[in-house]
């Protein structure tokens, strides 16, 4: 097992409140529990590596994706529920309990984050963070400050093995 | 007082008689009171001459209701006061009883208050300059136009006809400034919506304090007016001919640098010495005296992302700064290489010895000699002399030590060996770099992955500071980088000023109807997130769709580094006219408000709107019929913030590279809530369903390729006929399905009946309507029978504003 919870360091800081790091194995019951999950991904998933077990994780448990920044066109043919959305846009309406989400059934409680640029995403997590009850769990190389929960900074080879654990486990 | 209500009258006279700056301002609010002498002098007046923070309040209130601000706080703590620091995480509150939202919408307002504070400040400083040489008299002259200064006219009322004239203008804003500051005391403000309106009037001021900077540098110092073929300058590191002697100069504020042209022209200089520029001094450089298309002797060498850049690689003989944008470390890191600092504005004085009473040749002995690192002087004649001076004697004691940061060959092998692969630079790096991987690469002799961080890389220095093994990690990229930088030449066009009215009224039909389907933007500065290249491409992209690409500052120098097949630039395959398929560049950063003007003369000019102290009207105007959005992809600093929010209090929306989530505030609809996507019809004040476009005022984009998609689609408006709907749609499905494979999922949403339908894939969407939207199509005339949520009437008169319509 990939340890993915030793690494926390950061350069700067958002603030007082720090996501908890997990385990391949709670991040992976986290995502297998959720009643209303989303898979955001930016565009890093476009990685050949990060592509192939994004769709593996959204099709072991159905999830629908938000496909943010250019990721879209990776999806297209994969049979996977994929849609694109801008992730500033998504952030704001992830924080709308009336929002009625990409099928009309209402806001999700748990988002699954990969593929991102680290200040880009922390910068949009922390109107989730300050302003809503959504659980955001990361599943990024790199660990994620205004995540509810995320992976530490981990190697390439490292994070790789850790997706496949996630993988294997849901 | 009362004599003084033309709004044309000479401060000389005043000051004769001592009435104070207060009085002044007071009066030329006089003058545009809507009185009936008033009226004859200015023409109609409009509501809100001289806004403070209340008078446009209902306008920005109006906008936030569709356009909510979105918050995305830098830190959940709030350090500002010492009943502080407070955790505001969640939405707490501090110990002022200021919430979380509150506080990232006044840290939002403070960062566009000060970027209009900047703006304002240079525009004073340069007025009263040329002022001082020029007279207050000097007529303003801004090329073919009668609509001059259509941000000052829009917003104060005033129609300025003199360089005096702008007096009361900086008198107004300097009064608002004062007042906006005030409310970022603790315990004044509370809400955060009353903050994001404060910010719209501090953008709405850096707009109208732009407008004072280049008109009057415009008018006095010979730039191009109104000119679509200004010339083309050089541009780029490798543009710079290091066998001379270099003077480099950096910041914004030009009325220094024009000291240093005079003395090298006097001198017979131009030819024998270099003076390049970074930032938009740099501009304004190429655009002194060049009214009449001679092509500049001067060069532009890039944005802030290459200030550390130009001085690693040791090529400048002194340094000349005057304000914005201009590093902190310059002195140290010029020292190094003894290279000359001379701070030449108030605003940058870098704890330097202030030289200004000081003999010419004196001060040049104490810098050549080392004696002193830099000085500051404020005397612009004696800085004519001085800098030109100091670089002939410099270049040779320079070239003889050989300096330059940039390491031999067997420096640069010995320090990647050093390197740990620790991984602490890559965390500090803002552009989230592998350098890591790039000296593991290095160390086996190939410098190529080190190479091609170069053009990613914003010359920051973070990663150097954070290096255990004192690695200088820039300059190994630079280093790797070298024979690409010396292939760094681009060219640009020199800054043109204003659009022209006559360019306005031949253009100013296809803009709102959507034959011309957009204005793209594309301004600010150079913290991009995958390197130069991307405004480049967006550029082309539009351009080779017929769109109209303005583009101002950093942006365009960088646009202008890339060359097609042929060897050409943008500049030089496209011209620079206000028309579809052109790219005008206006000029500096402060030229931004002749982007934003252009949209309130097609209101004037085309609508024949009336522009005099009517804001809202003129902004609404832009929201519904212009299909204008900019793009500032690389936004970092305060200036651009500023510039951003005082277009959207304008109804121009904007899109921001990702870095630009750390303003903290984005503005935001809702595309679901079909209750905001309502507009009245003037004709009757009936109320008219709208397509969500714009669906935002102010927000981010992860990559180029999504911002082209964006761009395309906010470029929609209410008033589109048939034919620019189409046209507009075809642009937007093809970048859609080039960038994001796929056709856009709300396309429906923004079709009002077959025409709209571009005619090329008129069949396919008829029965991707029927079938994914239950859409009823009468398949044998091609039309649709029901389905669209909005109506096509090609003569509504779309607006927000109640009172705009006939039965209110
Ligand atoms: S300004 Fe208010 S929130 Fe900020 S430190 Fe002071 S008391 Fe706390
Ligand atoms: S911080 Fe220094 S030693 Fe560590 S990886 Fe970067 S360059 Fe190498
Ligand atoms: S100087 Fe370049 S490589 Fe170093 S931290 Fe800054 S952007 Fe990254």
């Amino acid at each position: 097992m990939v340890d993915t919870t030793k690494n926390t360091k950061l350069f700067t800081t958002y603030g007082v409140k720090t996501s908890k790091t997990v385990t391949t194995e709670v991040a992976s019951k986290l995502i297998s529990k959720a009643k209303r999950p989303l898979f955001v991904v930016g565009t890093g998933v476009l990685n050949p590596e990060l592509l192939d077990r994004v769709v593996k994780i959204a099709k072991a448990k159905n999830i629908p994706i938000a496909a943010t920044g250019s990721s879209m066109i990776g999806f297209v043919d994969k049979g996977v529920n994929a849609k694109y959305i801008n992730l500033h846009a998504l952030g704001f309406y992830l924080t709308d309990p009336n929002w009625p989400g990409f099928d009309g059934n209402g806001n999700y409680d748990t988002i699954i984050l990969l593929g991102h640029k680290k200040y880009y995403i922390n910068q949009v997590l922390s109107a989730t963070k300050n302003f809503s009850d959504v659980r955001a769990i990361s599943i990024d190389k790199s660990y994620i400050q205004n995540a509810t929960m995320s992976f530490g900074n981990l190697s390439k080879a490292d994070h790789i093995a850790a997706l496949d654990e996630v993988i294997d486990l849901l | 007082m009362s004599k003084l209500t033309t709004g044309s009258f000479s401060i000389e006279d005043l000051e004769s008689v001592q009435i104070t700056i207060n009085n002044i301002v007071g009066a030329a609010k006089e003058a545009v009171k809507p009185t009936k002498e008033a009226a004859e002098v200015t023409g109609p007046m409009g509501p809100t001459p001289f806004p403070s923070i209340a008078t446009l309040r209902d306008w920005s209130f109006t906008l936030f209701d569709r356009y909510e601000p979105v918050y995305t706080p830098m830190c959940d703590q709030c350090c500002y006061c010492t009943f502080g620091p407070c955790n505001l995480e969640g939405n707490k509150r501090g110990a002022c009883g200021l919430d979380m939202k509150g506080q990232a919408a006044r840290e939002f307002f403070l960062r566009c208050l000060t970027g209009c504070a900047c703006h304002s400040a240079h525009g004073r400083h340069l007025l009263n300059h040329l002022i001082d040489l020029f007279g207050e008299d000097m007529p303003i002259n801004m090329g073919a136009s009668n609509v001059i200064a259509p941000n000052i006219q829009l917003v104060t009322g005033l129609q300025p006809k003199t360089l005096g004239d702008l007096k009361p203008v900086m008198e107004y804003v300097e009064e608002e400034v004062g007042q906006l500051l005030a409310t970022v005391h603790a315990g004044q403000e509370a809400a955060a919506i009353d903050y994001d309106n404060k910010a719209m009037l501090a953008g709405v001021l850096d707009h109208v304090g732009m407008e004072v900077s280049d008109i009057a540098q415009v008018t006095a110092l010979g730039f191009p007016k109104s000119d679509p073929e200004a010339p083309l300058v050089e541009t780029g590191m490798g543009t710079i001919d290091a066998s001379k002697p270099v003077i480099i100069a950096i910041g914004h504020n030009v009325a220094g640098v024009t000291y240093i042209m005079d003395y090298m022209e006097g001198n017979g200089l131009t030819d024998k010495m270099e003076i390049g520029g970074l930032c938009c001094t740099a501009f304004d450089m190429t655009r002194y005296k060049r009214e009449d298309r001679k092509a500049p002797y001067a060069k532009i060498v890039g944005t802030i992302s290459k200030e550390l850049k130009i001085v690693r690689s040791g090529i400048p003989d002194v340094i000349v700064l005057d304000e914005q944008c201009v590093r902190a470390d310059l002195v140290e890191e010029g020292q190094k290489l003894k290279i000359p600092i001379i701070a030449s504005n108030e605003k940058i004085m870098y704890g330097l010895p202030d030289r200004t009473n000081d003999d010419v040749d004196a001060i040049v002995e104490d810098l050549v000699s080392g004696k002193i690192p830099g000085c500051v002087m404020l005397d612009l004649e004696k800085l004519g002399e001085l800098v030109p001076k100091v670089a002939l004697k410099m270049a040779p004691i320079r070239e003889a030590e050989g300096l330059s940061a940039i390491p031999t060959d067997e420096e640069m092998k010995a320090l990647v060996s050093k390197c740990a692969e620790c991984g602490e630079c890559a965390l500090a790096c803002p552009e989230e770099l592998e350098i890591p991987a790039a000296i593991a690469v290095a160390k086996g002799g190939d410098y190529s992955a080190l190479e091609e961080l170069h053009d990613y890389c914003v010359g920051c220095r973070r990663c150097e500071q954070v290096c255990n093994k004192e690695i200088p990690v820039l300059s190994l990229i630079e280093k790797a980088a070298q024979k690409a930088i010396a292939e760094e030449k681009g060219l640009v066009r020199a800054g043109r000023g204003q659009v022209s009215d006559p360019e306005i009224r031949a253009e100013g039909l296809n803009l709102v109807m959507g034959t011309t389907p957009g204005v793209i933007a594309i301004i600010g500065c150079s913290n991009f997130p995958a390197g130069t290249k991307d405004v480049y491409n967006i550029a082309e992209e539009f351009l080779n769709r017929n769109y109209i690409v303005a583009v101002s500052g950093c942006s365009a120098m960088d646009i202008g580094m890339y060359k097609d097949a042929d060897g050409k630039t943008l500049y030089e395959r496209f011209p620079g006219r206000f028309e579809r398929g052109n790219i005008f560049n206006t000029g500096s950063c402060v030229s931004n408000a002749h982007i934003s003007a252009t949209c309130h003369k097609v209101a004037a000019i085309f609508a024949s709107r009336n522009l005099s102290g009517n804001l809202a009207e003129i902004a609404d105007y832009s929201l519904n019929r212009i299909g204008a959005v900019g793009l500032a992809w690389g936004a970092y600093s305060q200036k651009a913030a500023a510039i951003g929010t005082g277009c959207n209090m304008y109804g121009i929306p904007a899109v921001l590279g990702p870095h630009s989530g750390k303003y903290r505030r984005a503005l935001i609809a809702k595309t679901y809530d079909d209750s905001k996507w309502k507009l009245y019809d003037s004709r009757n004040g009936s109320e008219m369903a709208i397509p969500p476009s714009p669906e935002f005022l102010i927000t981010t984009a992860e990559t180029w390729q999504e911002a082209c998609v964006m761009l395309a689609k906010n470029c929609i408006r209410v008033s589109d006929n048939n034919m620019g709907r189409s046209i507009k749609l075809t642009h937007w499905m093809e970048l859609s399905e080039k960038y994001l494979g796929v056709l856009p999922e709300d396309l429906y949403k923004f079709v009002r009946n077959e025409a709209d339908l571009p005619l090329a894939k008129r069949e396919m969407l008829l029965k991707m309507l029927e079938s994914e939207h239950g859409w009823e199509i009468d398949w044998k005339k091609k039309k649709i029978i029901s389905g669209p949520s909005i109506k096509f009437d090609v003569s509504a008169q779309p607006t927000n504003l109640k009172r705009l319509c006939k039965e209110a």
